[in-house]
């Protein structure tokens, strides 16, 4: 059923991409329309209305943009949004996989558009790696899924190594990063919004199933190469960030950070013990989310030049990591089961113990250019689209003023679905 | 019967919530010359709330709501002995003395300030009075310094003279003898501190190791089972817990060498100078000391080890500072000032025979079974506190006519201030000890303690202990000098006043006289009471007689004679608190700075230069530099990276593999 749905979902965002040849709002219409039938579809109702508010937003803001491919890109978006909601309702592994791909391959042509024509050098400078990146996981990823059947120690930390590397470089983890700023400064700032936020959930949700799935008793001395790759990610990120004055810049080396942050998640995976697990799925959800929203508010407010000031500083907070804001609980939650395993392992515990004193410190390290970049893209208050863009994504980080216990009881669904019980 | 809960809220919060409007319209005049009668009316409910509790609820009660339990600090009160009374003295005193500010305040500049902090300091006295849970009680105790701090420095533009403390321009060394309200304010909250920090550590570490019968954690002063905590904690525990603990009521209490704050606390109005020193702020600090004790039962916790240094140390400091109080106050000659250190001096009695519970054995049928040194030390705070809140309120009222703080004022002046004359008789009279008025009685039992230690000492050898019956009619004697020469100097042979303003002061009046007229509703019951009834056997001994009979006479010599020339050097050293006010003013202070600059210069310049100027920084900007190096645009140069990263990984990943 939720397959038909699926497919339904499909059939109408290709239908409504033709259509937008003649008419381009079709292409916008139908995207919704695909976004809404894939809500439906989906098992985990907290998950899949993030993705939806995610991908709506994404959608929206492409509104602004007079690209060549109006129209198209609207598609492209459905369909990314489409793959994200999916993933989460399967348990298989080629479908996983395949969901990697949905998801990457529409980002190859969406990083070229920009007002009234294609921006092919960046464009190759991104799909090189990219391609890289995903073949990198893919091989990973199927070595691991053999060493599941019939064991081979040296096998699996190779596709342990591969598909860490392969995630690093496809999302942006320092030292594999070097596409991220310059990508990040010279592509347009709508499409990036999108690579920045809605691109990044499917990777590691991916890597997370599958190294959850494929664990072996090697896991936990494997994950020191992960902690050390994340420790890095941070630094890098937040002292590059801090020394640099231009705003794409600043926010291409923040989610190198950020995805240092959620990089320390797969630390975590050393037994599929339900408690660790369960803690970092949430934690590197709600990052993704929060990282997701506070992207498309800022990226929007440089195409707008300039935001609702107030608007921008709480984005900023929540980046930074200020309570009850999405960002803190992220972390909050990643810290959390950090602690967790550092206690449950006696032997070792203390790596995990310093990662979790790593993200606090470069949670402090990153006060600085955030409230930096909120008050200089933060300007007066105007009825434009990108004020409603940063209007959404601000109400999206304001959920978790509730304490998200709730999201917790939507994670035991996920898991469930994915084949972990939390 | 009303709902407990209902009594205490009304009782704790009428006080503040109805000095919360005048607070609030501080920028209308028409506004803050009406809402103080608002502010009174909170204190008067409070006073009938205390009156509900002291004839209807139960005795020995206890009411407990909770708050973090997990921590032990929850809403816990207590209606025992002390508790009801000092509840009632305490809101009947803030009462009056409210209605007295009615007039006194009027015209002040900033009426809503001082309203505020008055109420906040009355509720926060009432808690601390209640409060059987040590927490509780320490939020009261913060509430006291912060209200304190907020009326002391009430003239806070130091812009009139009369407020000051000291003689202008008066310099002894480097020191300048004369203190303003800002001043004032900043010395009281600055001492309280310094005590309240090592108290409050002191009520952790009780936290900590304190368990009630049942063997649960317990903060409730009333259920922890001290010989038991002691023993834990063994004799170094307990004298260091104490000392800290005590450190708190000593600062607050003013008592040596932390006086200081309380002389130069005559910067405030004399409404607080009254309230201050009767029934909130320094008493407070006797008043716990006498609770703690009373739980604690001293008498019965000999074996522990410890415990006699503490109660020694308490006993002399109480009985130095009654003393030095008295002997400074011989030499002043500001109004205020005077009777502040002679109420350091009362406080220091009031420490001195609570102190001495630890050697007196209750006895069933005496006294109603409680410590006759206990009793004796809650009743002579009683006393004292109408008392000086009579003669505050009565210099308030001469600083008023005269326009000066200095001692002055004939017989002709009398005549024309019959009722401010008669009240300064009558609580001066009261309050010395001169047979058969009311402090007569109380410190004829005093007398006794005393006698009962001198006794001690004989018998076991413990001369140290036969000291103090000979401090305390020494203190007695110069005390009812000083308080005679308040008269003398106000009434009858002071010099004539500069300026007399004498109209009007009708609230004024009513405030001291009904504020004296309790006095004789404190002999009426020291007389009706079983557990006083000892205080009146007492009176009839032969000892109390002589003493009572020379205070009697140095109080009519001194006020034939207020003066006495020949001893004018004496008194001027007197006079500048012997000189303590340099350890406040200048020895702390100069050390402090000694210190802050060894930081300064020596510490912080490494601190410094790790995190801020020089090894981080540096960190950092190599750091920031390779990162930037690496952006050089050209994606051959990024293959290369990436590639060779991974590669790298591989080859040890391989390697690492094949090892494991």
């Amino acid at each position: 059923m939720e397959l038909a749905m699926m497919l339904l979902a499909l059939a109408i965002l290709t239908l409504g991409s033709v259509g937008s040849f003649k008419y381009r709002w079709i292409g916008l219409c139908t995207a919704i329309v695909a976004l809404v039938v894939g809500l439906a579809a989906c098992r985990s109702l907290y998950y899949g209305v993030f993705i939806f508010a995610i991908g709506i937003i994404n959608l929206f803001s492409l509104v602004g943009i007079r690209s060549k491919i109006k129209g198209v890109d609207y598609g492209l978006v459905g369909l990314m949004a489409l793959a994200t909601m999916y993933i989460a309702n399967t348990g298989d592994f080629a479908l996983v996989l395949a969901a990697l791909v949905l998801v990457s391959v529409p980002t190859y042509i969406l990083v070229m558009v920009r007002e009234g024509g294609a921006n092919v050098e960046v464009g190759i400078k991104y799909i090189t790696f990219m391609v890289f990146a995903t073949v990198l996981f893919l091989i990973g990823a199927v070595i691991l899924a053999y060493t599941k059947n019939s064991f081979d120690g040296l096998l699996y930390i190779l596709g342990y190594v591969m598909l860490v590397m392969g995630l690093s470089l496809e999302v942006g983890v320092a030292p594999l990063h070097e596409w991220v700023p310059d990508v990040f400064t010279s592509a347009d700032p709508i499409p990036i919004s999108i690579i920045a936020s809605l691109a990044k959930i499917v990777p590691f949700f991916a890597a997370l199933w599958i190294l959850i799935y494929t664990a072996s008793t090697l896991t936990s001395s494997i994950t020191i190469f992960t902690a050390v790759l994340a420790a890095i990610s941070m630094f890098t990120g937040n002292i590059g960030a801090l020394t640099s004055k231009e705003h794409a810049r600043v926010l291409a080396y923040s989610t190198v950070a950020n995805m240092g942050y959620v990089l320390t998640c797969l630390v975590v995976v050393i037994k599929p013990t339900p408690e660790f697990i369960g803690f970092a799925l949430m934690g590197g959800l709600l990052m993704l989310f929060a990282n997701a929203a506070g992207k498309i508010g800022f990226f929007n407010a440089i195409k707008g030049e300039g935001a609702y000031s107030p608007l921008m500083y709480l984005l900023a907070f929540s980046f930074i990591g200020v309570p009850p804001l999405m960002g803190f609980w992220g972390k909050f939650f990643i810290l959390s089961s950090l602690v967790k395993v550092g206690l449950f392992m006696a032997e070792a515990g203390y790596v995990y113990i310093v990662v979790a004193a790593l993200i606090v410190i470069n949670s402090a390290i990153s006060i600085p250019y955030y409230i930096r970049l909120a008050s200089e893209l933060g300007i007066g208050w105007e009825t434009n689209l990108t004020n409603f863009i940063a209007v959404s994504v601000v109400i999206i980080i304001l959920i978790t003023v509730v304490p998200p216990n709730w999201f917790f009881e939507g994670m035991r669904v996920l898991a469930q679905t994915i084949g972990i019980g939390i | 019967m009303i709902d407990d809960r209902i009594v205490f809220l009304l009782l704790f919060l009428a006080p503040v919530v109805s000095s919360i409007p005048i607070a609030l319209a501080y920028k209308s005049k028409g506004w803050t010359e009406k809402l103080p009668y608002l502010s009174v009316f909170g204190i008067f409910i409070s006073v009938l709330m205390s009156l509900y509790i002291f004839f209807v609820f139960p005795e020995n009660q206890q009411y407990a709501y909770d708050w973090i339990p997990d921590l032990g600090i929850n809403i816990v009160l207590i209606t025992d002995y002390l508790s009801r009374y000092m509840g009632v003295i305490t809101a009947v005193i803030a009462f009056f003395i409210a209605i007295y500010g009615l007039e006194y305040m009027r015209g002040d500049y900033r009426p809503s300030w001082y309203w505020f902090f008055f109420n906040l300091f009355t509720a926060s006295m009432l808690l601390v009075v209640y409060s059987d849970n040590l927490f509780l009680l320490f939020v009261g105790w913060e509430g006291l310094g912060a209200a304190s701090w907020g009326l002391i420095g009430h003239w806070f533009r130091d812009d009139d003279e009369i407020a000051y403390v000291g003689v202008p321009k008066r310099k002894v060394g480097p020191l300048e003898l004369s203190w303003p309200p800002s001043f004032g304010g900043w010395r009281a909250i600055s001492t309280i501190r310094f005590g309240d920090v090592p108290m409050f550590f002191a009520i952790a570490a009780i936290w900590v190791f304190a368990v009630d019968k049942t063997g649960k954690s317990t903060l409730n002063i009333s259920q922890i089972e001290w010989g038991t905590l002691f023993t834990t904690i063994g004799a170094a525990g307990t004298v260091i817990l104490l000392t800290l603990f005590l450190m708190g009521l000593l600062t607050k209490s003013a008592q040596v060498p932390f006086s200081e704050w309380l002389m130069t606390a005559m910067t405030g109005p004399t409404t607080v100078s009254a309230l201050l020193h009767s029934a909130t702020m320094v008493a407070a600090g006797a008043f716990v000391f006498i609770k703690v004790s009373w739980y604690i039962r001293p008498w019965e916790l000999h074996h522990v080890p410890g415990l006699e240094i503490v109660y020694t140390f308490a006993l002399f400091i109480g009985l130095i500072s009654g003393l030095y109080g008295a002997l400074a106050a011989s030499g002043m000659l500001e109004r205020k000032v005077l009777l502040a250190a002679s109420t350091m001096s009362s406080l220091g009695l009031m420490f001195a025979a609570a102190a001495a519970s630890f050697w007196i054995q209750p006895e069933p049928k005496v006294a109603a079974g409680m410590n006759v040194a206990l009793l004796v030390a809650f009743w002579y705070m009683a006393v004292h506190a109408f008392a000086k809140a009579s003669l505050f309120l009565v210099s308030g009222h001469l600083i008023h006519a005269t326009h000066s703080r200095f001692l002055c004022g004939g017989i002709e002046f009398a005549k024309r201030m019959k009722t401010p004359f008669i009240v300064t008789i009558i609580a001066t009279a009261f309050l010395v000890g001169i047979p058969p008025l009311t402090a007569y009685w109380v410190k004829s039992m005093m007398d006794e303690v005393k006698l009962h230690l001198f006794h001690h000492a004989m018998e076991t050898g413990a001369i140290h202990l036969a000291i103090p019956i000979i401090l305390l009619i020494l203190t007695s004697l110069v005390y009812s000098a000083i308080l005679a020469k308040f008269l003398s100097l106000n009434f009858i042979k002071g010099e004539k006043p500069e300026h007399e303003h004498l109209e009007g002061g009708g609230l004024m009046k009513l405030g001291y006289v009904l504020m004296a007229s309790v006095l004789f509703v404190l002999t009426y019951h020291i007389f009706v009471l079983e557990e006083t009834e000892g205080f009146v056997h007492a009176g009839g001994e032969i000892l109390s007689i002589g003493v009572g009979g020379a205070i009697f006479i140095v109080y009519i010599a001194a006020i034939f004679k207020p003066r006495i020339t020949a001893l004018s050097k004496l008194g001027t050293f007197f006079n500048d608190r012997m000189y303590l006010p340099f350890v406040n003013d200048y020895i702390l202070p100069k050390t402090g700075f000694f210190v802050s600059h060894l930081v300064q210069d020596y510490g912080n310049r490494g601190i410094d230069g790790f995190f801020n100027t020089k090894v981080m920084p540096g960190l950092f900007d190599r750091i920031s530099k390779g990162i930037r190096t690496i952006q050089t645009g050209y994606l051959k140069t990024y293959i290369q990276i990436v590639l060779g990263l991974v590669m790298i990984s591989l080859i040890l990943a391989s390697i690492g593999g094949m090892w494991i």
